[in-house]
């Protein structure tokens, strides 16, 4: 039937409310289309009803009004009390205590045995929004961490393992003078490191080192940390950018509160991303490199050594897996955009350790490449899974940061 | 949502299917105050509440859920019996139903006086657009909108506010009455209740520091002022924003789908012209009214602010030409590790700052992309498109170069290079949807029995006029819906003769099946029909039917 209709729907509806009295609906029929369509208005009148979202708008919503509203306390956490723990799952609780600062409370527990519990102070709008003040404490237990020996020539059958506790806490602050590229932090800390027994296949640090030949095995050390960088950073976001970088060096003191394991150490960090296409294409760019001194007659015990080796800088070695008084990163990315939340990357990195500065080149650099998968947000990296491979294996890394 | 439709066209078919011919031998085809020109708000909507949709489930339900929505390939369930959209509570028809002057169009909205920006008092944040602003009210008391430009488009946010809402005014929208003027933070005071609401979810005092943490971000003039557009507040009870789909359920005189309101398909067309790439319904708003003594729902396009490019930021490139999401354009970009390119990572823009991301030589209407896709978008037909193309086309050179003027813009050459290109996308538009359907318009029947009519596609200048023309004559019986086949006749010209026998009687119908045989247009030998009345020696066009239900529509898609 060809449907002629103006509003035929409309009219059809007011049969549908008369289908039930057809005798009477055709000796009523409207005559001109404006009672037609005010009859159908006038049955919709009798069964109005407020607006009654669907089970999955109703969950949606209450999420969205949730985040919006800043009224999240519960939140899922995800972060190892230590590196190389591997997967770690905990909560965390953020009470507000004024408009903007709040606190968290958050632990987690990793496949490794690592734990971690701490509270965390953020004011993020001090001094007319130019700086942000972070204040930690908390405790870390880390079960099984890697120790390979000193320098690049390692190999991984060299493996011993430490496990430590560390009461710790600290402030940070971060400093914006101009409210963006000119950088500013300085902060302290301080952290009890108590070596025990470690967890794990791999046998303790203890069967093959002795206090003489590896310098803080057997020590408790309490170290008062203080640190400063100044940086000038171009990018939107530390936690996703397309463009931009950062450049800055931050220098940090070390003072073990018994006088035997004090040192400095100087980290120069590079970052360059480079948009091609529109930022299609990213080309990442990142250097750091650490170097330490000794204070006068005392030693840099071997876990606080500069290292290489984990899902953030030799992706395709185990956490831990060099380290020595110095070290050179050098990291490529390749960044593709797939679409506005997912990218890809092909990446590589090359990286050295060494016990001489003057030894911090390019020769002998142990390296990998691999490709990546992470889903952002337009200033923070959600979930990043890297698959990198170097010459001790294949290695998969899950994390919710980015990698530089 | 998706469920309620259904349900309804569910019941819809079933009940006719249970009634059978007889309800529809029981009332005519056409009545006797067809077409009508407006449609009817008879009850009272009072009761309608306050209603919001979140923006994060719109979102997640329009990316994920929409593109596996199939089209329903139905007509428009709110045209009159010519085809047209009667004028409602959505809708008014202007430009391309009346003629409209120039300074009609450049008045737009506005029916009040301007703000007084000699002092500004501000009382609450800015809750919509996508650019900073305030809450505020002006020298004289009003309550006013106020939006900034980005620093990096310094004029161009603002102009394109107040050029959109003209344009979308002149197309037959409820627009917000929008005005440029300045903004001087030496002359702003703060309400003593003025709140802002913060991240622990609470109300505190609006300081000087919420101000310049807003100022820091936008543009900035020379003299220390700042450029704004200011939007009036709306009258009338606000109830939140409307949906692409379903209808009110606390408005009695919303009785047809969204999806299948033409004028909310239309937005597909009329967001790709203009470049209105947000179309979520965050940026509608529906009001309660007093209107002719009863209580209505009027339903607004709130925010068109993301016109000409300006819902971009400086380096955002992909908008209008993917959706925010894409199933195909991510699995290519994935596989091919973005060497596929897409038309956004090579097409040239013009660089100026009141211009944002927006050209015209690459643009194609059927590619368009607004950022989420919304249901009444997934249901354009191209019926609805070629209505939708003609307003467009109404839109002569000289109306939009003076509409590009209220942008305000310092620069000249941008301000040419703005009315430029939309000259151009209106000329694609044109283009596309002018010939994609059979575009006879405006059919005539004169006492003497010759039928003259009009081709909108060749009258635009984008088709040739076809070799001939061709009318299937039919009586039609408007109680029962038969015809009788009468005659066919031709003509080289859009004037044909009727074949002898046309009924004399008052109140008789004919029917008129007007075809072209056209080898560039396919579609042009679907024959349009329509309908005349006999009313005394004239016959009156009752009906037009460019696109009959039985003969579904291609989406207009590509």
């Amino acid at each position: 039937m060809r449907a002629v209709g103006l509003f035929g729907a409309l009219i059809t509806l007011t049969f549908i409310a008369e289908a039930s009295t057809m005798a009477q609906a055709q000796t009523s029929e409207p005559d001109t289309r404006e009672a037609a369509v005010e009859r159908a208005q006038s049955e919709k009148a009798k069964t109005l009803h407020p607006y009654v979202p669907s089970r999955a708008e109703r969950l949606i919503t209450q999420v969205e009004n949730t985040l919006v509203n800043g009224t999240t306390r519960w939140h899922p956490y995800f972060e190892n009390s230590y590196s190389g723990g591997g997967f770690a799952l905990g909560a965390g609780y953020l009470q507000r205590v004024s408009p903007y600062n709040f606190v968290d409370a958050r632990g987690s527990y990793s496949v490794a045995g690592y734990k971690l519990a701490e509270a965390e102070f953020v004011a993020p709008r001090l001094f007319h929004r130019r700086g942000e003040l972070l204040v930690t404490g908390g405790w870390r237990d880390a079960t099984q961490v890697g120790f390979y020996g000193f320098g690049s020539d390692t190999v991984v059958s060299d493996r011993a393992n430490y496990a430590f506790e560390q009461p710790y806490g600290g402030a940070r602050m971060t400093f914006w003078p101009t409210r963006r590229l000119l950088m500013l932090r300085g902060g302290i800390d301080v952290a009890r490191w108590s070596l025990k027994d470690p967890m794990g296949r791999p046998p303790s640090v203890q069967t093959f080192y002795t206090p003489a030949t590896l310098p803080g095995l057997g020590a408790g050390t309490t170290y008062r940390h203080t640190e400063a960088t100044v940086g000038v950073d171009t990018r939107l976001s530390a936690g996703y950018a397309r463009r931009g970088g950062f450049y800055g060096i931050t220098g940090h003191d070390y003072t073990d509160t018994a006088s035997r394991f004090g040192f400095r150490q100087v980290d120069y960090e590079a970052i360059q991303h480079i948009p091609i296409l529109r930022e299609s294409w990213v080309i990442s760019l990142r250097g750091l490199a650490s170097t330490t001194w000794h204070k006068d007659g005392q030693q840099i015990p071997f876990f606080a050594l500069p290292s290489l080796g984990g899902g953030s800088n030799l992706r395709g070695f185990s956490s831990w897996r060099f380290r020595d008084q110095n070290s050179l990163l050098l990291q490529a990315e390749w960044r593709i955009m797939v679409n506005r939340f997912f990218d890809t990357a092909v990446f590589y990195d090359a990286g050295k350790v060494a016990a001489q500065r003057s030894d911090l080149d390019v020769k002998g650099m142990r390296n990998d490449y691999g490709f990546g998968a992470r889903f952002h947000s337009p200033f923070a990296t959600v979930f990043r899974v890297d698959v990198a491979h170097g010459r001790e294996g294949t290695r998969l890394v899950f994390a919710t940061s980015p990698v530089f | 949502m998706r469920t309620q439709r259904l349900g309804l066209l569910f019941i819809v078919a079933s009940t006719l299917s249970a009634l059978g011919s007889s309800v529809f031998t029981a009332s005519p085809h056409f009545y006797r105050d067809d077409p009508i020109a407006r449609e009817p708000e008879s009850q009272d909507a009072s009761g309608a509440a306050p209603s919001e949709i979140g923006q994060i489930y719109e979102m997640a339900y329009n990316l994920i859920a929409q593109p596996r929505y199939k089209p329903s390939g139905l007509r428009a369930q709110n045209l009159n019996t010519v085809d047209e959209v009667p004028d409602s509570s959505w809708f008014t028809n202007r430009i391309g139903a009346r003629r409209l002057t120039i300074e009609e169009v450049v008045r737009g909205p506005i029916v009040g006086a301007p703000p007084d920006p000699s002092h500004w008092v501000i009382f609450r944040e800015k809750t919509s657009g996508a650019h900073p602003g305030v809450t505020a009210r002006d020298g004289k008391g009003e309550t006013w909108f106020l939006e900034f430009d980005p620093p990096y488009y310094p004029e161009a946010a603002t102009g394109a506010v107040v050029m959109a809402t003209k344009i979308f005014w002149a197309l037959g929208y409820n627009q917000v009455e929008s005005f440029l003027t300045s903004f001087d933070p030496k002359n702003v005071q703060f309400d003593p209740e003025a709140t802002l609401r913060r991240p622990n979810g609470k109300r505190t005092p609006f300081t000087d520091d919420d101000l310049n943490a807003i100022l820091e971000r936008v543009a900035r003039r020379p003299d220390g002022t700042y450029r704004v557009v200011a939007g009036r507040l709306l009258p009338g009870k606000v109830l939140g924003n409307f949906r692409y789909e379903g209808t009110r359920p606390d408005d009695p005189n919303d009785l047809v789908p969204h999806e299948h309101r033409r004028e909310l398909r239309a937005l597909r067309v009329f967001g790709a012209w203009t470049n209105l790439t947000d179309l979520k319904s965050a940026n509608t708003i529906d009001t309660l009214e007093q209107e002719n003594g009863r209580t209505v729902v009027k339903h607004w396009l709130q925010d068109v602010g993301s016109t000409f490019g300006m819902n971009n930021d400086l380096y955002e490139w992909d908008l209008s030409w993917e959706h925010f999401y894409q199933t195909d354009t991510t699995m290519k970009r994935l596989a091919s590790f973005g060497f596929a390119l897409s038309p956004w990572q090579t097409v040239n823009y013009t660089e100026a700052p009141a211009i944002g991301k927006f050209e015209g030589q690459r643009f194609d209407p059927r590619t368009w992309r607004p950022q989420t896709p919304t249901t009444a978008y997934m249901e354009l037909r191209d019926d609805d498109a070629f209505w939708a193309a003609r307003r467009v086309g109404a839109f002569s050179d000289e109306m939009i170069r003076a509409i590009v003027h209220t942008g305000e813009f310092s620069d000249a050459a941008a301000e040419k290079a703005l009315a430029d290109i939309l000259i151009q996308r209106r000329d694609k538009i044109l283009k596309t949807y002018l010939p994609a359907v059979n575009p006879i318009v405006s059919p005539r029947l004169d006492a003497s029995g010759r039928l003259t009519f009009d081709s909108a596609a060749v009258i635009a200048g984008v088709a040739e006029t076809p070799p001939t023309y061709r009318a299937s004559w039919f009586e039609f019986d408007n109680a029962t819906g038969n015809t009788r086949a009468l005659s066919t006749t031709s003509s080289k010209t859009t004037t044909i003769e009727a074949p002898s026998g046309l009924p004399t009687v008052a109140g008789r119908f004919v029917a008129v099946d007007i075809a072209a045989d056209s080898t560039e247009h396919q579609a042009w030998r679907r024959p349009a029909r329509a309908y005349f009345r006999r009313d005394g020696n004239d016959w009156t066009l009752v009906g037009l039917e460019r696109i009959p239900e039985d003969r579904p529509s291609q989406s207009a898609t590509r």
